[in-house]
């Protein structure tokens, strides 16, 4: 994938120029920006977005794409928050629940994407409003106030968000976890391997025993598992559990997945784009409160990325070295996004 | 020249709205008084816009998930001009402007760019959301003249003006699409593209006017909202196009392209905003509305995505077995012969 | 060319040059087709009889050539011109919409009022005496049925030039025997007709003149009168030079010990589009199955490795019975296949060609994680084994020549050391070098002890490499061949169904 890499070290050039031109301005309207201890620390705020992204990318790359990663987060962090205040079990179990949550919704969205050969884009559209329903439903069975949430967690869990070792937040560290976990996994193994190629041309991948239905569905299983761990760092960031949360995340993830490289049409993008994207993505919004701008300019800057992005990757890559793709098929694809 | 229900779809979903509403009122007769029956079709009347618009999208092969933000932007613009006094035909216009507009910026993208369409509707939703807070600066656009929060009350011969004129643009929908020469272009599009370049469709323009008819119909829907509702707040149209999209799938439009109906469409809004008022009268609390409305739309495409395969799977076998229909003919020909 | 009595032909087509990339389809064709002929165009597979087709439809433009229609020259560069002038093609697979109804289907696209069209399509059918109906949706339609919608097409934009290509392919007897009378009846309007087939029966049954297309130029052309069977068939034969050519590779024929047992056996394997096959192949021999379109071949070759259903039989490999077993079984228990649509099936265009050459051992390379240093030894290794022409490992399949890409896929179903191997058309669409290099390869394998099934239309071909052959038609074998029986025409004649 030697010219692969070449072509795409250079997309992500143009992302580390646009991270530094970023701090750059930023640091220049308000230097607090540029204070190391101040960007560490907005991290927190855009961390579930890039760690969603990060696997997201697997599903992306597959040909697919997953919605309902925002409603994961919610229900998952109603699930720990339900399981500890309610039932009693202790946060631990509780957050091993929440995360076994988000592997079953992803396993849910996946066995309909890849076997029932549903649309992805529908599926998970769908799986979007049944788990933010479930998520609703528990809360009222449970008599919780949806407007209050579930709050008072013990310091061992407001630790996972609130702590630090050595000075890094911990939400940095598990980002940075997550992020040499997916990089491993997605260029470096023979899974990592298969993901790509069915991406390229499911047909070929299945005539080469690649066992495409099962990689699809394991990527979705990734993105949801990730949901829910952001789901638990967010939880523990704003210090209760609220069905809605992540409600509204949708489009930054899907942004900073394209922005990061990864072609809606499958086969091509790497983890390293993502990561900065996602942080590109953040700094924006970080950026922009900072220097005192209403924070609705962020989602109209957030969308004109996304086009913008999406626009120029595609002449791009029409007029790049890159020979024609052959192949690439169109069996498990997002819904409107079979003309991309 | 009328619409014709050979498609099983619209049926079945007509049929379940009709059923949806004999269960829910033999659990609650208060349900089924004309005032309660009126109400809801009332309330339906926005999703039905937002639906019907969706499924010119959705039949040449699309999707616009930025339906809701232009509902939002466009009852934004729509209630700011009107408190501000301006004459309604501005009003409408100014809707109908910012829904148009974005149906072709839109339809661009997808076309001219080659951008797919979920990331391009969800840009422009990105973008719209944030352009309408910062249109009202914020604030919820309140204090708008009478007479226009009362139009939503207005009865013709005993029937809600807006449901009267929901029903009167989705039959002219409906007659276009299925009489005028131009209005099969879009399922063709979404049915067989290749098809459709070879007896000459101009795949592109339609692509955009199918984009543009959205929006279009976002604003109208927008113009109902602000009606209905006496004044825009800040989410005003949020996660409404889940809703459209799921209603489209619920009357039988598929995702696919190439099949469905704005009829279907109708009767898909109904039940989804059916479900909604439902779950009140049926003494459920509201909490189970998004399960059950995913619930009912994963089931649906689920029956619709195994019924094509299977349809699909079944056309082959049958092609690939005309060979020995045909060898065992030309035996059977050649034996009489000899 | 043209005689001057008479009125100009309907077509005409004078020096047609047409190429994809390096693949030459059209070499230099001249034809014409006057009022009320039937001119059947023969030929084996890639003879470029579709392509100029297309051409004459609007679909492809020429590299070089003039059309003229009815005396003019005309360009046409999208169907809708081809359309404007007359021309319609019936496509071999009909592209109707599958979710309208048969009228929808017909008048969609034509400038009249659909009352209008109703009323001429209603005319048409009844005069033709065809049990169609306007209102049946068209995805319920049989493949017949969707032929003559897309036929009635034609007609109704009052096509003078009607480009029928395979038309029977999918239709019964009766069904066929339905069109011949509409193709009369069409001659006795004047309409002139392309009928592209290589059902060589067909030629004598319905058309008035034939023209044969062999490796991009026409062999053979005129009256179907004064031609029988056999001259056909010698048109669709090699020239003699290129006969000698293939015959000049010294083949190493196979010699079965007397009691060998076979690697791969097929005890009545059925399934869709192919009923009752049974055949042995033994280690180090080539079985050649060599047929035309349509014989089922692909099907048989995609339901053994394990793509698609058999409805019955069993398939033994080494005695086991691997029936049922899917793609992975088949592989893992030494069973490959190189699928017949390269670009389709086999290739992935925009990764490596490491990754494309290992995408079928990884798990036999490394357990997790990717076995970069195996991979590169592996690649490195069938590169020079194969002189594949490739600026390094890491260069994107896609920017290969069509045969370096073949044989990356070679090497990577080698990588998985299958004891059978099914080739299906593996030198379509690469050039003569290459061509010769994959034979090299063949009789390695076979010197090695594989056995190996190829499936070819190239009739050459499979007697330069084979030294068994059974021919398919019409989805069942029709002709074993043994070692010393193979001769081309034998070959041609079994496979055009004239046994």
């Amino acid at each position: 994938m030697h010219v692969l890499k070449r072509y795409l070290l250079r997309w992500e050039s143009v992302l580390v120029l646009l991270l530094i031109a970023e701090i750059a301005i930023f640091g220049r309207i308000n230097p607090r920006f540029l204070n190391t201890r101040v960007l560490l620390y907005s991290v927190n705020d855009f961390v579930c977005v890039s760690i969603i992204s990060l696997f997201m990318a697997f599903v992306v790359i597959t040909g697919g794409i997953d919605i309902s990663g925002g409603s994961i987060i919610g229900l998952t962090s109603v699930v720990v928050g339900v399981l500890w205040k309610q039932a009693g079990l202790d946060i631990v179990s509780a957050s091993f629940a929440g995360l076994a949550t988000g592997a079953l919704c992803g396993a849910f969205n996946g066995f309909l994407v890849a076997f029932a050969g549903v649309q992805a884009m529908v599926v998970t559209l769908g799986g979007m409003m049944f788990f933010s329903g479930l998520a609703l439903v528990l809360v009222g069975v449970s008599g919780v106030s949806a407007f209050e949430g579930i709050s008072g967690f013990p310091d061992g869990f407001m630790e996972i968000a609130g702590g630090d070792l050595w000075g890094v937040p911990n939400p940095v560290l598990i980002f940075a976890a997550l992020f040499a976990v997916a990089c491993v996994l997605l260029h470096c193994t023979n899974y990592g391997r298969r993901v790509f190629l069915v991406g390229i041309n499911p047909n070929a991948a299945r005539y080469s025993g690649l066992g495409v239905r099962s990689v699809v569905m394991s990527t979705y299983v990734l993105s949801g598992l990730a949901a829910s761990i952001a789901g638990i760092v967010l939880t523990s960031y704003l210090g209760g559990a609220r069905s809605d949360l992540g409600a509204e995340l949708t489009l930054p993830i899907v942004t900073a997945v394209v922005l990061g490289g990864v072609s809606i049409t499958g086969g091509r993008g790497t983890v390293v784009g993502v990561a900065i994207a996602g942080v590109v993505v953040g700094l924006l919004r970080f950026g922009l409160q900072m220097a005192g701008v209403s924070s609705q300019y962020i989602t109209v800057g957030t969308g004109m990325l996304l086009v913008v992005s999406a626009a120029v990757r595609g002449l791009a890559f029409r007029v790049s070295l890159l020979p024609r793709r052959s192949g690439g098929g169109d069996n498990i694809k997002g819904g409107g996004a079979r003309r991309g | 020249m009328l619409p014709s229900f050979r498609m099983k779809r619209e049926f079945n979903a007509l049929l379940f709205a009709v059923l949806l509403f004999v269960g829910i009122g033999s659990v609650n007769p208060v349900f089924l008084t004309v005032r309660n029956i009126a109400l809801t079709l009332q309330g339906s009347v926005m999703y039905i816009f937002l639906a019907a618009g969706m499924t010119f999208v959705i039949l040449t092969g699309d999707i616009d998930v930025s339906v809701g933000a232009v509902l939002g932007m466009s009852a934004a613009v729509a209630a700011t001009l009107v408190r501000d006094g301006y004459p309604l035909w501005a009003v409408v216009g100014g809707a109908l402007l910012v829904g148009g507009g974005t149906g072709l910026l839109n339809g661009v993208g997808v076309t001219f760019l080659r951008i797919p369409a979920i990331v391009m509707t969800l840009g422009t939703m990105g973008i719209l959301r944030g352009a309408m807070f910062i249109y009202t600066d914020g604030k919820w656009v309140e204090n708008l003249p009478d007479f226009f929060k009362q139009a939503c009350q207005i009865c013709v011969y005993g029937i809600n003006l807006f449901v009267l004129a929901a029903v009167v643009v989705v039959f002219l929908m409906q007659l276009y699409l299925t009489t005028a020469r131009r209005g099969k272009y879009f399922a063709a599009v979404g049915d067989n593209l290749d098809g459709a370049v070879l007896v000459g469709v101009p795949v592109v323009r339609i692509r955009i006017a199918a984009f543009v008819v959205s929006g279009l119909c976002s604003a109208l829907a927008g113009l109902v909202y602000t009606s209905q509702i006496g004044f825009v707040g800040n989410v005003a149209g949020n996660g409404t196009e889940m809703t459209a999209i799921a209603a489209c799938v619920i009357g039988g439009v598929s995702l696919a392209g190439g099949t469905g109906s704005v009829a279907g469409a109708l009767f898909g809004a109904v039940i989804m905003n059916t479900i909604n008022s439902a779950l009140v009268f049926l003494k459920v609390p509201a909490y189970w509305n998004n399960t059950i409305s995913g619930l009912l739309l994963l089931t649906m495409v689920l029956a619709d995505s195994l019924l094509h395969r299977y349809l699909e799977e079944k056309a082959r076998r049958k092609r690939l077995n005309a060979r020995f229909a045909r060898a065992a003919e030309r035996r059977a020909c050649d034996d009489a012969r000899a | 060319m043209v005689e001057q009595n008479g009125p100009a032909p309907l077509v005409e087509v004078e020096g047609m040059v047409k190429s994809f990339g390096e693949n030459a389809v059209l070499r230099d064709v001249s034809l014409a087709l006057r009022r009320s002929d039937v001119m059947a165009v023969v030929g084996g597979n890639g003879a470029g009889k579709s392509t100029l087709m297309k051409i004459l439809s609007g679909i492809y433009t020429p590299d070089k050539g003039s059309i003229r229609i009815e005396g003019r020259e005309v360009s046409l560069h999208t169907p809708s011109a081809a359309h404007a002038m007359g021309v319609y093609l019936v496509p071999q697979e009909p592209l109707l919409f599958p979710n309208m109804t048969v009228e929808e289907n017909l008048s969609l696209g034509l400038d009249e009022s659909r009352a209008d069209v109703r009323r001429r399509a209603v005319a048409l059918i009844k005069r033709l005496d065809w049990p169609l109906s306007m209102s049946r949706q068209a995805n319920s339609l049989s493949i017949a049925e969707q032929q003559l919608v897309e036929i009635l097409r034609g007609l109704l934009r009052s096509a003078k030039v009607l480009i029928l290509d395979e038309p029977t392919s999918s239709l019964t007897f009766a069904e066929i025997q339905s069109l011949f009378k509409l193709i009369k009846e069409l001659r006795a309007e004047g309409v002139g007709i392309f009928y592209i087939t290589h059902r060589l029966d067909e030629v004598f049954e319905i058309a008035t003149h034939v023209a044969i297309l062999r490796d991009g130029r026409v062999t053979l052309e005129g009256p179907v009168g004064d031609f029988t069977r056999e001259l056909l068939l010698q048109g669709l034969l090699p020239s003699e030079s290129r006969k000698g050519s293939a015959a000049a590779r010294t083949k190493t024929l196979h010699r079965n010990a007397p009691d060998a047992k076979p690697a791969l056996v097929l005890d009545r394997v059925s399934g869709y589009g192919f009923r009752d096959i049974s055949l042995s192949v033994y280690p180090g021999e080539v079985l050649g199955i060599a047929g035309v379109v349509g014989a089922g071949r692909t099907e048989l070759a995609e339901a053994v490795f394990g793509i698609g259903k058999l409805v019955g039989g069993r398939v033994l490999l080494e005695g086991a019975d691997i029936t049922g077993c899917g793609v992975r079984g088949s592989i893992r228990k030494g069973l490959n296949y190189i699928p017949e649509d390269r670009r389709r099936n086999g290739l992935f265009g925009a990764a490596s060609v490491r990754a494309n050459m290992t995408s079928a051992v990884l798990d036999t390379l490394g357990r997790v994680f990717l076995p970069v240093f195996r991979e590169r030894k592996l690649t490195s290794k069938y590169i020079e084994e194969f002189s594949i022409n490739t600026t390094g490992q890491e260069q994107s399949l896609g920017a290969l020549s069509g045969g370096n890409q073949q044989k990356v896929i070679i090497s990577r179903i080698l990588a998985t050391n299958p004891k059978v191997l099914i080739l299906d058309e593996p030198t379509r669409g690469i050039d003569a070098g290459a061509r010769g290099d994959v034979y090299r390869i063949i009789d390695a394998l076979k010197a090695e002890g594989l056995a190996v099934l190829l499936v070819s239309s190239d009739m050459e071909e499979i007697l330069a490499l084979s030294d068994r052959v059974v021919t398919m038609y019409n989805g069942t074998i029709n002709r074993e061949f043994g070692p010393g029986e193979i001769a081309l025409d034998g070959l041609m004649a079994a496979s055009f169904g004239v046994c």
